[in-house]
C-alpha cells in the first residue's frame, strides 16, 4: 500500500463524512421549512394552536443532528480528532465514503418526507385540536428510518475502522 | 379516472404551505349538508340568523350589524376572503377563477356607462372599469377583444342581449386562458366541464326561448377547443340529440336531465353539474399544500355561499320548503 493510495482512502473517508453531515443537514432546513410555512398559516388564524405544532415543526431538525454524529464518529474513529491517524486503505476508503453518502441520503430524503408528514399533521391539528398527539405519529414513524440509517452508519464506521482488518493489510 | 388515480398526481408545493395552513383553520367553518337542511326545517325565521355564527359570515353578522340583502352580504363574504387567500398565494390563478363571474358582471356595468360597481373588484381594477365606464377602451381585456362579434365602435347601439353573450364569451376564453396556464391536471379537467356544461346551458336557455343560434356561435367565437363544440350545437336545435355531440361525463350529465320535466331540466342539468364538479374539485383536498387545494376551498366556498344564499333568501322569502332542500348543492364536506 503505497502513500499515496492511503492518501486516497483518508480522503475518500472524509469526503463520506462530509457527505453525510452536508446532505442531513440541508434536508433537514428543507423539511422543517416545510412544516413551518404550514404552520404559519394556521397560525395566522389561530395562534394558539403553536404550542401543538412545535413538536412537528422541529422533528425534521433531527437528521441534521444525525448526520453530524455520523460525520464526528468518522473522525473520531480514523483518528482526525483526537487520536493518531490511521492509516486507511483504498478499499476502507471507498466503504467509508459509501457508507457517509448513504447516511446522508437516507437523512436527506427522510428529513423532506418528514417535513411533508409533519405539514400533514399540522393541517390535522389545525382542524381537530385535540388530534395533536396523534398527528405527531405520523412523522415519527418517518424518524425510524433515520434512526435505523444512523445505527447502520455507526456499526458500519465502528467496524470498518477496526485495528483488526488493518493489521492483517499490514498498515498499523 | 379514479379517484385514488387522481390524488396519486397531486404533488405538494411547499410554496404554497402558507396558504394551505391557513385554509386548514378555515376549513372548519364549512357547513356540513345537515346543517342546511336544519337550517331549512327551522319553524321559527328569527332563529335562521343566529345559526350563522359557525359559518364564514360569523363576521359579518355581528350582533348590531345592519345589512339589507343578504345575496350582497353573502358576495361580499366570498369576495373579501378570495382576496385575503389570493394575496397569500404563489399564484392568483386558482382564486382568480372564481372571482371571474362578478368580474365580467362589473365589466358589463362599466360597458353600459355605469360608474358603480355591483361586486366587489377582483381580477379588474377599478381604474380599467372607471375608465371603460367613462368610454375608453383602449385597456379592455384581451379575452374580450378577440371576440369575432365584439366592436368598441357598436357599443352605443349595442343589444343588451348581444353584450350579455360577448361577454360570456370572453368569460369563458378568460377561464380557458388562466386553467392552460397552471398545469393542474384537476383544475384542466374541471375548468373543461364547467366551461362544456356552461354553452351547452346557454344554448339550451337560448332554444327555450327561441333566439336564433346564429347569433350565439357568432359572438360566442372563438372558443379554443370549444369552437367544435358551438358549431355543433348552433347546427341541431334539438337538445335531445345534444348528449351525444357533447360526449364524456358532461353529456351523461345532460341525458340524465333531458330525462326531467320540461320546465326542470335545464335547472335540474345546472344542478347536477355544480355537484359534479364539486365533487371533482374535492380532490383537492387531498393536497397538504398546493394550487388544488387553493382551488379546491374556493369551489367549496363558492358551493356554501350559494346554498347560504338559496336557504337564507329561500326562508326568508317564504321559499317552499322541499324546493329547498331540492335545490341544494354538493358541499365540500
Amino acid at each position: 500500500m503505497t502513500p499515496e493510495l492511503i492518501e486516497v482512502g483518508r480522503g475518500l473517508a472524509y469526503a463520506g463524512a462530509g457527505l453525510a453531515f452536508g446532505l442531513a443537514g440541508s434536508g433537514s432546513a428543507w423539511g422543517i421549512a416545510i412544516a413551518s410555512h404550514q404552520a404559519a398559516g394556521v397560525m395566522r388564524e389561530k395562534p394558539e394552536l403553536f404550542g401543538r405544532m412545535l413538536v412537528m415543526i422541529a422533528l425534521p431538525g433531527t437528521q441534521g443532528f444525525y448526520g453530524f454524529i455520523a460525520a464526528i464518529l468518522m473522525m473520531t474513529q480514523t483518528g482526525l480528532i483526537g487520536g493518531s491517524v490511521l492509516k486507511i486503505s483504498l478499499g476502507t476508503g471507498i466503504a467509508l465514503f459509501g457508507v457517509g453518502l448513504g447516511c446522508g441520503i437516507a437523512q436527506f430524503v427522510s428529513a423532506i418526507n418528514q417535513g411533508n408528514a409533519s405539514a400533514a399533521g399540522i393541517s390535522l391539528v389545525a382542524r381537530r385540536p385535540e388530534a395533536a398527539g396523534r398527528a405527531i405519529l405520523f412523522p415519527a414513524f418517518v424518524e425510524t428510518y433515520a434512526v435505523v440509517a444512523l445505527l447502520a452508519t455507526i456499526l458500519f464506521i465502528t467496524f470498518l475502522t477496526q485495528p483488526l482488518p488493518l493489521e492483517y493489510l499490514n498498515l498499523q | 379516472m379514479t379517484r385514488e388515480g387522481m390524488s396519486a398526481r397531486l404533488k405538494n408545493f411547499p410554496s404554497w404551505g402558507f396558504v394551505s395552513g391557513r385554509l386548514s383553520v378555515l376549513e372548519e367553518r364549512f357547513a356540513g349538508k345537515d346543517f342546511f337542511t336544519a337550517l331549512i326545517a327551522l319553524e321559527n325565521l328569527g332563529d335562521v340568523v343566529p345559526h350563522l355564527q359557525d359559518t364564514f359570515l360569523r363576521e359579518y353578522l355581528a350582533p348590531g350589524t345592519a345589512w339589507e340583502d343578504f345575496s350582497s352580504l353573502a358576495d361580499r363574504c366570498l369576495h373579501e376572503t378570495a382576496l385575503s387567500i389570493r394575496a397569500e398565494c404563489p399564484s392568483s390563478i386558482p382564486v382568480d377563477l372564481f372571482l371571474l363571474p362578478h368580474d365580467y358582471l362589473n365589466l358589463k356595468c362599466a360597458l353600459l356607462r355605469e360608474t358603480v360597481s355591483p361586486f366587489p373588484r377582483g381580477v379588474f381594477h377599478e381604474e380599467l372599469l372607471q375608465a371603460v365606464a367613462h368610454g375608453e377602451h383602449g385597456d379592455l381585456p384581451e379575452t374580450l377583444r378577440q371576440g369575432e362579434g365584439w366592436s368598441v365602435t357598436d357599443m352605443a347601439q349595442i343589444d343588451p342581449v348581444d353584450l350579455d353573450i360577448i361577454l360570456d364569451g370572453a368569460y369563458m376564453r378568460h377561464l380557458i386562458m388562466l386553467s392552460s396556464a397552471m398545469d393542474s391536471e384537476l383544475m384542466a379537467g374541471y375548468m373543461h366541464e364547467r366551461i362544456q356544461a356552461h354553452i351547452v346551458t346557454v344554448f339550451w336557455r337560448a332554444a327555450k326561448q327561441h333566439f336564433p343560434f346564429r347569433r350565439f356561435q357568432q359572438h360566442l367565437l372563438p372558443m379554443g377547443e370549444f369552437t367544435a363544440l358551438i358549431n355543433d350545437l348552433a347546427g341541431q336545435g334539438n337538445p335531445e340529440l345534444w348528449p351525444a355531440m357533447v360526449g364524456g361525463g358532461v353529456g351523461d350529465v345532460l341525458s340524465e336531465a333531458l330525462e326531467k320535466e320540461n320546465g326542470e331540466q335545464v335547472a335540474g342539468f345546472t344542478l347536477k353539474m355544480a355537484n359534479r364538479l364539486m365533487g371533482r374539485a374535492k380532490e383537492g383536498r387531498l393536497q397538504t399544500a398546493g394550487p388544488e387545494r387553493v382551488f379546491s376551498f374556493m369551489a367549496g366556498m363558492s358551493a356554501e355561499m350559494a346554498n347560504l344564499k338559496l336557504v337564507v333568501s329561500g326562508r326568508l322569502s317564504r321559499i317552499e320548503r322541499g324546493l329547498l332542500r331540492q335545490r341544494l348543492r354538493e358541499g365540500y364536506v
